[in-house]
Order: C-alpha cells, then sequence, then structure tokens
C-alpha cells in the first residue's frame, strides 16, 4: 500500500516533449470523470441470490473503510450483472469455479477498445467478478468474516484498542513476468499440463486436480484476451482512412493486431511486443483479484526487458519510438485509479503501487556489477517527461558504487520534482535483511549471495524476491507502542474505549498478561521485562487476528491466475493463497517505532535515572492526556534522549527494542498456510490516523498527535541534522560487524526494509555544486544509513505549517541565505520571508 | 565551567553536521567560542565571548518559572516582554538551563575534551569519505585556543580525514604554527583593506591580520600543507562592499598572494541572525538591513574579478533581494 489521498490532478510542473499522441492520451486520462471511455470498476454475479462480489477482507487493513464496508457489498451486489453459467458450472471446483468466471468475464462481457493512438493493448480490466460460492458455501464465508465472532469483529477489537489492524490483502508481489517473457503463456501451460500429467489417478480426482485445472483455464485467458484485442486492431486499421497522416496509424493498428497474434501466448521477440505482453499479462493479475493495482509490482523491468531494448534498437526501432511504446505503457498503469472514478474517492481505496525496481547491483560472469543500462535512463525520461504522473511508481536501486550519471539523473530528478517524493533502495543494506531471512527461515537454497542482489521491492520499499516470493507485506500492521500502554498498566487499556456511534463506555478489562502495576517497579530492569512480556503478547495477538482472515481466504478465495505466476503453485499444485509461493512469509510491519523508544528513554529518564517524577504521576499524566502536566511533558518532551539524533545511548535502546520485536516475530507461523512470520517496518497512514486511538504517551505526545512513521525519528526530534538521522536508522537496523555481517559486514534485521522519509531544503539541489554534495549524501547513506530513502524537498506549505506547529519542527533547518538557522526560532518577518523565496525558487 | 584553552580542553558553542557552506564537501564544523575580533555586523553573536553565555528561546518557553528558583545568584527574572537575565549577575554555571523543561534557557559554550570532540565529529565520517568533505575548524577564532584546535586536527589528518581552518587571521603567530600543519585548506578572512576603517568596523587594524596573511602564504610555499588558501569577504553595505575596497583586497591577492589562493568567495550580507543578537539581549546596528539586491552583488563581483586576480576564482555565495 501506498500513500492516502492522492492527487491526481496534475500540479505545476508541467510534461515536457511528448509527441502529439502523448499529449492527447495524457490529457485525456487527466480528464477523469469526464471521460467517455474508463477502466471503472464493474460487478459480475453468477445470479444466485446469495452471491457476493465484493471481499470485505482486502479492506481490513484500510481502517477509513471500515465505516463503508456493509456499502460497497450492497452496491457492487446491486449493480452486478450476470453472467450465464454453463450447466456443470456448480459441478466443479471453487478454483475451476472462478477461473472460468473471470475468464468469461474478461474475454465475452468486458468490453474492450483501443484508445486513440494507443500503442498497447489492453484497456478494461477493474473488475468486481462473483466469488463463485455455492449457498452453503456463501454463509460459512459470510459467518467467519461479518458473523458475530468473525474475522471482521476482530479486526474491529483490535484496531479500536489502539493495537493496529491486520487482513488477508492482494498483491504485494513481483510475479514472474520475466518467464511470461522467456516462455510466453504457452510454455507455463505446457508446464502446468506436465504437472497435471505427473498426478496419479487419484489426486487427478482430489484438490490437486482441481488446481491444476483452474490454472489451465487461467493460462488461455491472455491469449484469447489479446485474440480479441487483435481483432479490435485489424478493424480499425481497415477502417482508417486512406489520408497520409492515417497511413502510419494504419499500420500502426496492423503491426498491434500482429504482435496481439503473437503475445503474450508465445515469447515476444521484439520490444514492442515484450511490453505487450507485459501489460495484459500484469493487468489480469489486477482483475483475477479484483483490485486495482494493489503493489502488483514489476520487479526489474530495466534488467528483463533490456535484450528486447537491446534487439530492436539493432534492428532499427528508434530511441523514440521505444520510449512512446513504454509512455503508453505508463497511462494504462494509470488506469487503475479509476476504479472509483466516479465516487471521486480514489484516495480511500487507492492502495496503489505498481512499483518499478531501476539499476541496482547484478552478476555478470560471477561478479558483482552496477546494472544501470540505457534503458534505466530511458525509462527515467519516460518518468520525466510524463510526470507529474503517479504510476508506475519507480523505486531506484542504489549502491556504494552507483554510476554518476545515474545519481545525476536522479538529482535531476528530484530537483525538479516539485515535492513529489522520491523513493531510493539501497541495495547493500536491503540484502543484509534478505541474508537474514534466508538464514532465519533457513531457505538458503532460494535466497543466497548468488541471487541476492535479484531482490526488489514491492509496493513502496517492502523488499522481496521476484516470481516465487509472496511475503504479505501490508498484511499486519502493529503498533509497538501498545505494549508500553500495557507495560504501565500491567496488560489492561489506559482508557476506555468509548464507540464513537452509541458512545458507550466499555469497561477496562485484563487483555494482555498481569505484570503488575508499574508503580510498584523499583527499577528500570523491572519495566523492561514487563515491556517485554506486554511486546510478546501484543504480536501473538496480531497473529491471531491474522489467522482470522487468512484462514478464510485460503478457503474461499483462491486466485488460479496469479497462482500461474508464482513459483511453487504449479509444482505443489496448491493456489498462492493457501501458501504455496516457494518464499511465503506473512510480514508484521511494525509502526510507532520512534514513539516507542522515546517513550520508553523517557520512562527510564524520568522515572528511574533522574526521578523527575514517580510512575504514579506519570501514569496519571497520561490518563489526563498531559491536561494539567505541562512541566513533566515539556521534560519529556524535551529533556529526556531521543532516537535519530546519533546519540549513542539512545540509539541503543532503539536497537534493543528492535531485537526484541524481531526476535519475537520470528518465532510465529500461520496456521492454516504455515507462512512465517517476518518484521518490517512502513506504516503507510496509520501513523496518522493511529494517533487518535492510542492514549498519550511517555514521550510527551497527546492524543490526537500523530505517531512516528516507520523507521523515521519522532516528528522534530531528528535536531543534529540529515546524517546523524540516517546513522540513528541504520543503527537500529543493526549497524555493521565487520565479522559477522548479514550481507558484507551489514546488519539487517528487517527483511522487509524500513521505511525512512527525509525532508531536504531545496538550497541543497540549488547549484552543480551543492548537487554534488547531495550525491555524496546518498552514497554515504549507502554506508551507513537504512534500506530505503523517500526524498522529500521542502516546500512552502510545510514551512506554513512550521510556523503554525513550531513544536513539530524544531528540527527544522533553513539554510536560505548560506547560513543555517532552525526556522522556528528564526522570527516571524524572517520565515515570511523564507517562505516568500522558497515560493520563488529562490535560495 | 570557565573557558580553557588547554591541550585537553575546548569551548564550543556549536557543532554544525553536514555543513555545505564551509569548504569542500560535506563537513562538521566546529564552532569554538571567542574572537579576536569584534565585527560590527557579525552573523554568530554568540561566538565573540571566550565564556559560556546564557541565551534565552522565548517560544520554547512555557513559563514555568522553575529557572528562578534554581539560580543562586538571582539573574533571572520573567517580565512582561519575557525573560530578562541580569548579565552582571549571570555567571553561567548553566543550573538554569539543566533545570529548564522547555530547553528555553541554553549555555552557548561547552567544554569538550580531546577524545569526546574527535569521536564526535567522526560520526560522519562516512559522508567525508563519500564527498572528499570533512572537518572545519571555525568560531570565533579557532587560533585563541590554538594547542587544543591544533591537537584536535592532528587528530583527524591521522586519520586521513580533511581539515580546514577557518581564521579571521588575527591571531598570535605561535597560534598558527599550532594549527597550519594539520590544516589542508585555510579559509582567511579579509574583509577591508583601509586599516582605519578596519578598525572602526572590527575593533583592530589589520596590520597583524595581513602580517599573518603573508606568513600563512609563505608557509605554504614551503610545506605540502596547507595546501590551498581561500579569502572569504564578507559583502557588508557600507563597510565592506564598497568598489574601493574590494578593488583593494583583489590587488592585494593579485600582488601576494599568486598560486597561493584558489578561490575568493564574496559571502553576501545576510539578516537571518538578528535574532541571536536579542536572545542575548544585544543590539545590533544592522537590525534594519535588508538584503543586497542581485545588481549589487554582481557589481562587486566584477570590481572583484577585474581588479587583478584569475576572474574564475570570484564566487559570490549566499541570498540577495527578493525582486
Ligand atoms: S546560568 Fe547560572 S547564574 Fe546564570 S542565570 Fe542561569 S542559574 Fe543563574
Ligand atoms: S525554566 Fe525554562 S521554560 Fe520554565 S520559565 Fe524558565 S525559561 Fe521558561
Amino acid at each position: 500500500m501506498t500513500a492516502v489521498a492522492q492527487n491526481i490532478t496534475p500540479p505545476l510542473k508541467m510534461p515536457a516533449g511528448l509527441s502529439p499522441r502523448m499529449e492527447w492520451l495524457r490529457e485525456y486520462y487527466f480528464n477523469g470523470a469526464e471521460r467517455a471511455w474508463n477502466n471503472e470498476s464493474t460487478s459480475w454475479t453468477t445470479g444466485t441470490p446469495w452471491d457476493v462480489q465484493f471481499n470485505e477482507m482486502t479492506f481490513y487493513i484500510v481502517p477509513e473503510t471500515y465505516m463503508l464496508m456493509q456499502t460497497l457489498l450492497s452496491s457492487y451486489r446491486q449493480s452486478a450483472r450476470p453472467v450465464a453459467l454453463p450447466p456443470d458450472f456448480w459441478a466443479k471446483s471453487l478454483a475451476e469455479r472462478r477461473a472460468w468466471f473471470i475468464k468469461e468475464v474478461m474475454v465475452k462481457y468486458l468490453p474492450a477498445e483501443i484508445l486513440p493512438g494507443d500503442l498497447i493493448a489492453g484497456g478494461r480490466f477493474n473488475i468486481q467478478a462473483s466469488m463463485c460460492l455455492t449457498e452453503t458455501e456463501q454463509a460459512e464465508f459470510n459467518r467467519l468474516t461479518a458473523g458475530k465472532n468473525g474475522a471482521r469483529s476482530a479486526m474491529n477489537w483490535f484496531h479500536n484498542h489502539g493495537y493496529g489492524n491486520a487482513g488477508a490483502t492482494c498483491g504485494h508481489l513481483v510475479p514472474g513476468y520475466d518467464r511470461v517473457l522467456s516462455i510466453g503463456w504457452k510454455g507455463i501451460y505446457e508446464e502446468l499440463e506436465n504437472f497435471y500429467r505427473d498426478l496419479s489417478d487419484a489426486d487427478r480426482k482430489g484438490p490437486k486436480g482441481a488446481q491444476l485445472r483452474a490454472m489451465m483455464t487461467a493460462a488461455t485467458l491472455p491469449r484469447d484476451l489479446a485474440g480479441k484485442y487483435a481483432k479490435i486492431c485489424e478493424r480499425l486499421s481497415a477502417g482508417e482512412k486512406n489520408s497520409a497522416h492515417t497511413t502510419e496509424r494504419k499500420a500502426e493498428l496492423a503491426q498491434m493486431a500482429q504482435n496481439l497474434k503473437k503475445v503474450p501466448w508465445n515469447p515476444p521477440e521484439t520490444f514492442w511486443e515484450a511490453v505487450q505482453a507485459l501489460w495484459l499479462t500484469h493487468m489480469l493479475v489486477m482483475s483475477d483479484e479484483n483490485y486495482p493495482g494493489p503493489g502488483v509490482s514489476f520487479g526489474r523491468i530495466d534488467q528483463y526487458l533490456l535484450p528486447f531494448w537491446e534487439h530492436s534498437i539493432a534492428s532499427g526501432m528508434s530511441r523514440e519510438f521505444g520510449k512512446e511504446i513504454l509512455k503508453c505503457f505508463w497511462i494504462h498503469a494509470n488506469t487503475a485509479y479509476d476504479a472509483m472514478i466516479r465516487n471521486g474517492n480514489q484516495g480511500i481505496t487507492s492502495g496503489f503501487g505498481q512499483l518499478i525496481t531501476l539499476s541496482g547491483l547484478g552478476k555478470r560472469h560471477g561478479t558483482l556489477l552496477d546494472m544501470t543500462n540505457d534503458l534505466t535512463f530511458a525509462i527515467l525520461e519516460v518518468i520525466d517527461e510524463m510526470s507529474p504522473i503517479l504510476e508506475p511508481k519507480p523505486n531506484i536501486r542504489m549502491h556504494r558504487d552507483s554510476p554518476d550519471t545515474l545519481l545525476d539523473k536522479m538529482t535531476d530528478m528530484v530537483a525538479s520534482s516539485q515535492g513529489a517524493p522520491f523513493l531510493i533502495n539501497f541495495d547493500e543494506r536491503s540484502m543484509a535483511g534478505m541474508m537474514r531471512e534466508a538464514a532465519m527461515a533457513e531457505i538458503g537454497h532460494l535466497i543466497n549471495k548468488d541471487n541476492v542482489h535479484d531482490y526488489c521491492p514491492v509496493g513502496c520499499l517492502e523488499n522481496t524476491m521476484a516470481g516465487n516470493d509472496r511475503s504479505g507485506t501490508v498484511d499486519c500492521n502493529l503498533n509497538l507502542l501498545k505494549a508500553v500502554e500495557l507495560a504501565i498498566t500491567g496488560g489492561k487499556d489506559l482508557l476506555p474505549f468509548v464507540d464513537p456511534m452509541t458512545l458507550k463506555k466499555e469497561k477496562i478489562r485484563q487483555d494482555g498478561p498481569s505484570t503488575g502495576d508499574a508503580a510498584a517497579f523499583q527499577r528500570w530492569d523491572a519495566f523492561w521485562s514487563a515491556y517485554r512480556q506486554q511486546t510478546a503478547y501484543i504480536i501473538r495477538k496480531c497473529v491471531d487476528l491474522y489467522e482470522t482472515s487468512e484462514s478464510v481466504r485460503a478457503r474461499f478465495l483462491p486466485t488460479p491466475y496469479l497462482s500461474c505466476l508464482v513459483k511453487g503453485c504449479a509444482e505443489k499444485a496448491r493456489d498462492v493463497t493457501r501458501g504455496a509461493a516457494e518464499i511465503s512469509f506473512v510480514t508484521l510491519e511494525a509502526v510507532t517505532f520512534a514513539t516507542t523508544v522515546d517513550s520508553l528513554l523517557a520512562i527510564k529518564y524520568l522515572v528511574f535515572d533522574e526521578k523527575r517524577c514517580t510512575m504514579r504521576q506519570l501514569r496519571q499524566a497520561l490518563e489526563d492526556n498531559w491536561e494539567g502536566h505541562n512541566v513533566l511533558q515539556a521534560l519529556a518532551k524535551n529533556k529526556a534522549p531521543k532516537y535519530g539524533r546519533d546519540d549513542d545511548a539512545a540509539d541503543e535502546m532503539a536497537k534493543q527494542v528492535m531485537d526484541l520485536w524481531t526476535e519475537e516475530t520470528w518465532k510465529h507461523c500461520t496456521l492454516s498456510t504455515g507462512r512465517r512470520f517476518r518484521p518490517g517496518m512502513l506504516s503507510w497512514n496509520y501513523w496518522a490516523g493511529d494517533g487518535y486511538i492510542m492514549a498519550a504517551s511517555a514521550d510527551g505526545r497527546k492524543k490526537g498527535q500523530f505517531l512516528s512513521n516507520a523507521i523515521c525519528p519522532s516528528n522534530g526530534a531528528d535536531i543534529n541534522g540529515p546524517t546523524a538521522n540516517a546513522n540513528s536508522v541504520g543503527k537500529a537496523l543493526g549497524g555493521k560487524d565487520f565479522e559477522n555481517g548479514d550481507w558484507e559486514t551489514y546488519l539487517n534485521s528487517l527483511p522487509n526494509g524500513a521505511s525512512h522519509t527525509m525532508t531536504f531544503n531545496p538550497a541543497i539541489i540549488k547549484d552543480p555544486a551543492h548537487r554534488e554534495k547531495f550525491k555524496a549524501f546518498l552514497k554515504g547513506y549507502a554506508v551507513n544509513g537504512g534500506t530505503c530513502l523517500q526524498v522529500n524537498i521542502l516546500d512552502p506549505d510545510m514551512l506554513k505549517d512550521a510556523q503554525k506547529h513550531p513544536q513539530d519542527y524544531r528540527h527544522l533547518l533553513v539554510r536560505i541565505t548560506g547560513y543555517n538557522a532552525y526556522f522556528t526560532s528564526v522570527g516571524r518577518e524572517l520565515q515570511d520571508e523564507v517562505i516568500a523565496r522558497l515560493s520563488h525558487e529562490q535560495f | 565551567m570557565t573557558p580553557s584553552s588547554t591541550a585537553e580542553f575546548a569551548t564550543i558553542f556549536e557543532i554544525m553536521r553536514m555543513s555545505t557552506e564551509d569548504g569542500p564537501g560535506i563537513r562538521t564544523t566546529v564552532f569554538f567560542k571567542g574572537c579576536s575580533l569584534h565585527c560590527a555586523w557579525c552573523h554568530n553573536p554568540e561566538s565573540i565571548s571566550p565564556n559560556p553565555q546564557l541565551q534565552w528561546v522565548g517560544n520554547r518557553c512555557i513559563g514555568c518559572r522553575t529557572c528562578l528558583s534554581v539560580c543562586r545568584e538571582n539573574a533571572l527574572a520573567l517580565t512582561e516582554s519575557g525573560m530578562e537575565i541580569d548579565r552582571t549577575r549571570c555567571t553561567g554555571c548553566g543550573d538554569c538551563a539543566d533545570a529548564c523543561p522547555g530547553t528555553a534557557l541554553e549555555i552557548m559554550g561547552k567544554t569538550w575534551d580531546l577524545d569526546d570532540l574527535t569521536a564526535e565529529v567522526l560520526k560522519d565520517q562516512a559522508y567525508f569519505e563519500t564527498s572528499k568533505g570533512g572537518i572545519t575548524v571555525s568560531g570565533g577564532e579557532p587560533a585563541l585556543q590554538s594547542e587544543f584546535a591544533g591537537q584536535f586536527l592532528k587528530a583527524l589528518r591521522q586519520r586521513g580525514i580533511h581539515t580546514a581552518l577557518d581564521t579571521c587571521g588575527c591571531c598570535r603567530r605561535e597560534a598558527l604554527d599550532q594549527v597550519l600543519p594539520y590544516s589542508a585548506l585555510v579559509l582567511f578572512d579579509m574583509k577591508l583593506m583601509d586599516p582605519v576603517l578596519h578598525k572602526k568596523f572590527t575593533g583592530h587594524d589589520n596590520r597583524r591580520i595581513l602580517e599573518n596573511l603573508h606568513y600563512v602564504a609563505d608557509y605554504m610555499r614551503s610545506h605540502v600543507h596547507p595546501s590551498e588558501m581561500w579569502i572569504r569577504t564578507p559583502l557588508i553595505p557600507r563597510a565592506t562592499a564598497t568598489r574601493e575596497n574590494i578593488g583593494a583586497i583583489g590587488q592585494f591577492i593579485g600582488a601576494h598572494l599568486r598560486n597561493v589562493v584558489s578561490r575568493w568567495e564574496l559571502c553576501a550580507f545576510n539578516n537571518l541572525c538578528r535574532d541571536k543578537y536579542l536572545r542575548l539581549g544585544q543590539r545590533w546596528e544592522f537590525e534594519k538591513e535588508e538584503l543586497l539586491t542581485l545588481d549589487f552583488v554582481d557589481e562587486m563581483a566584477d570590481a572583484a574579478k577585474s581588479s587583478g586576480v584569475d576572474p574564475d576564482m570570484v564566487v559570490p555565495t549566499g541570498s540577495t533581494r527578493l525582486e
């Protein structure tokens, strides 16, 4: 999942250097709801009275939708159009029913069009299809989700009490697109046939046979859909008049028809064919899962498309035309946002993140080398020329020896991005995390020093392998801070939950282990030990919650098409939703890391080390939301040590918290699907929303204020600048070990990676000399920092916010006149001047 | 806490990490407290006194009055207009700052020992390496604590870290001898050529400064280190920023520092430090001054470029007025 409430109106930066074709397509796309053509979700039913099209569990990790679940479910049901079923439909297994149904909708029911000038076929893909359940199955599904003790109520309890959220969610993997490009769907189909042939008679009659038959049906979907589009292209081509300016288009359409007759069933040869095959294959994953663009990521696109690019360039394709093909691909990816176009609420449900990975280390002739190539640059140019545009989102992999040319291009893009965030993944630290995963789960045959460089991020920054890995990277989101609250109270909520609708106050219960009233603790160790036990408890609680939806998905929601693209599923004749991927983890994403660390540091400082207050006083202050305790709150905020300042003592606490929760996480597996839990840190937007749910915290934060985001230091805590901030993050992940690193000297407790956002002053990129320093900072980050950095450039709005909330921006350095000052400590007049300068891009 | 200029301890008022304006690459700039000059336009008023000084940052104060009760000298009063610090009474003991929950009260000037300071600045070694940056000792005037500064720079050179000395040039010859051998780059301030104006604006004439400048240049000609010198001239309206003064500095560089100076920075006046004066309870004569116009800075740069130096060497820095 990526950001919420994305704004799709193009901001100030205007696209440059687009052909008339692309200008038209791009503008058409941004017409949004006014377009005649769109990719709005349509709903399809088996026609039974019990039929349901909307799988609410996919949205369990999106708290904004909790109130809408029933509405969405009914509206899809009401608008669902019936699909005529074959007589033996209900006699088939669920997987076969579903595979057939999706294929039928995509090939026979959903309209197909080619937009004017478009070079890629594959338009509508957003569908909500019947779950294809029998009456009994549907009743069971409903009971297990929306029933009294079902998954939904468990999820609500967890969220309402400030623990976080969890749910079996779609996407968030890199499907094996490279296989489609090398053997075509035909090759995949033949493999399936072979596996089917090898089954025993008994297995063929059982679930294994059913699964493989379902996958074979699914494997022919891209072939048949491509055939349908090929006919459309032929018709359009014949219909074009023979005027001078349409002759070219006629030829393009004829070529598209040729392409579609060949791919993706057969492997592509040209770049155009390869991109066409990639797009159709990709969009059907979203159809199969009934969810637009949920972190279904492309992986190392500049590596696996490179042979086709080089082949076509060598056989006469112009570089510009190659980019034109890519630009059409870009437009297609963005139509994921059309899903709920008329509701205008793309923001709420858009867990988009069709991520592409660019550059990074790779092996050539046994040596680890940088893999940046001409296609990497062509893709970056495409993004630059098309932007502002949201999808597919790039995450550029860099490392200590990334080439200057790449860093120059990245810096240019950061400079012109006008506040749009920019993602950079760091290879050394990331690979260390993947190697740790291999060691912890004993899967060295799947991830090892010979292939770990082929890892790629999904969604935003969640590191996985490609084509054989589904690690549920956004499925579990746990507020570590809850364990601090429970350690203070001895296992109970600090404040009673009040139902926002009924205003009914719940009675406080003993939820966690009774570790005793912390007021009785004489020493810090005693508190830490209570915190340990509560941490183990909240993790188990999260694991248990996840099981409630994971087990239902495994039973009722197969995705046979996606299973064809994930290694392990055909081999085991088992669906990817049943944990069949070769690498099949569930990621537990910790939220509120810095708030947790800072709260522990504050408790240690205030109660035990400096004895500025008693535990009882502190607890009272938290119950009172710090009202009437402003001196104690100021001490907690300003005097207690904080993570993020490169203060070794404080960062050691961060390391201990990290070790504790990650070790605890590795202990668990899902019962229904046998997927092991692995740790990560991504906090999507929960750090904002859950700030209103969680009680005040010992770091001085009031209820209602934001929690900390992913691995970032708390708001305003990083008062020693970007290098100190980055160093703290690196240390929290484990730092370095010169003898026993996970990868070379690097340690990393988080295989999934950790999201780190830093905001820079535009002065750092104002001229060539400063840009060199910025590039050097990034290289230094590769040595000392974390796995992924999101670079933001300071904008005037942020400074205006800083004027309103100076306490949140103590760290904000402005470096406007070749002179540094903390923004909030200069007078109003000068602040206004700084804002004016930023608005005029005059630093 | 007393200021110290021994080999083991120094009084430092700020350590600025990821500094991008004090020499090549990414640097950590260590600001030594105490200055031999007292420039009317000084951007770091807290750097002038060698003693720790108390400052009060109003927007951090929560009005709890804790400070009033801990001060043994009765030097503080919280009034309608903010905190009043009786500087004749305040000894800079720091008790109030320690107790202040808002960190509104702060002591500018902390004592650092050599090992701690070295360890602190080495935290960014990775960034120095990737950027060809390093450490800049600045101030104040670091040569006033030359024994410590020399040992500090030496310790860094031994670790292969690039070092820069930022000096106003007003110091004893022996002090220079202690720091020059361990400085790879010297950032030398040249403010005014006219000795009378120099005295008027900085409290000292420039005889010793120019002698020291010759001395450093000679030293560089006969030693491997320092290997580079940059001249820095603040462009201060009605003081240093005149065609005559810039021309005269340029002539001096052209005549005496050929092949020694590789860059001449003209640093445009800025007014961001206005609040620093307020916090220290001081008045500043440039308080109402606006930033320079771009035309004016260009004019000064022209004067510099046509003064007989290599024009490529002249680099104007800092911001100009919004038009
Ligand atoms: S520094 Fe010491 S003497 Fe000065 S005001 Fe504070 S407590 Fe009083
Ligand atoms: S102790 Fe600090 S916060 Fe309290 S009144 Fe004094 S200066 Fe203000």
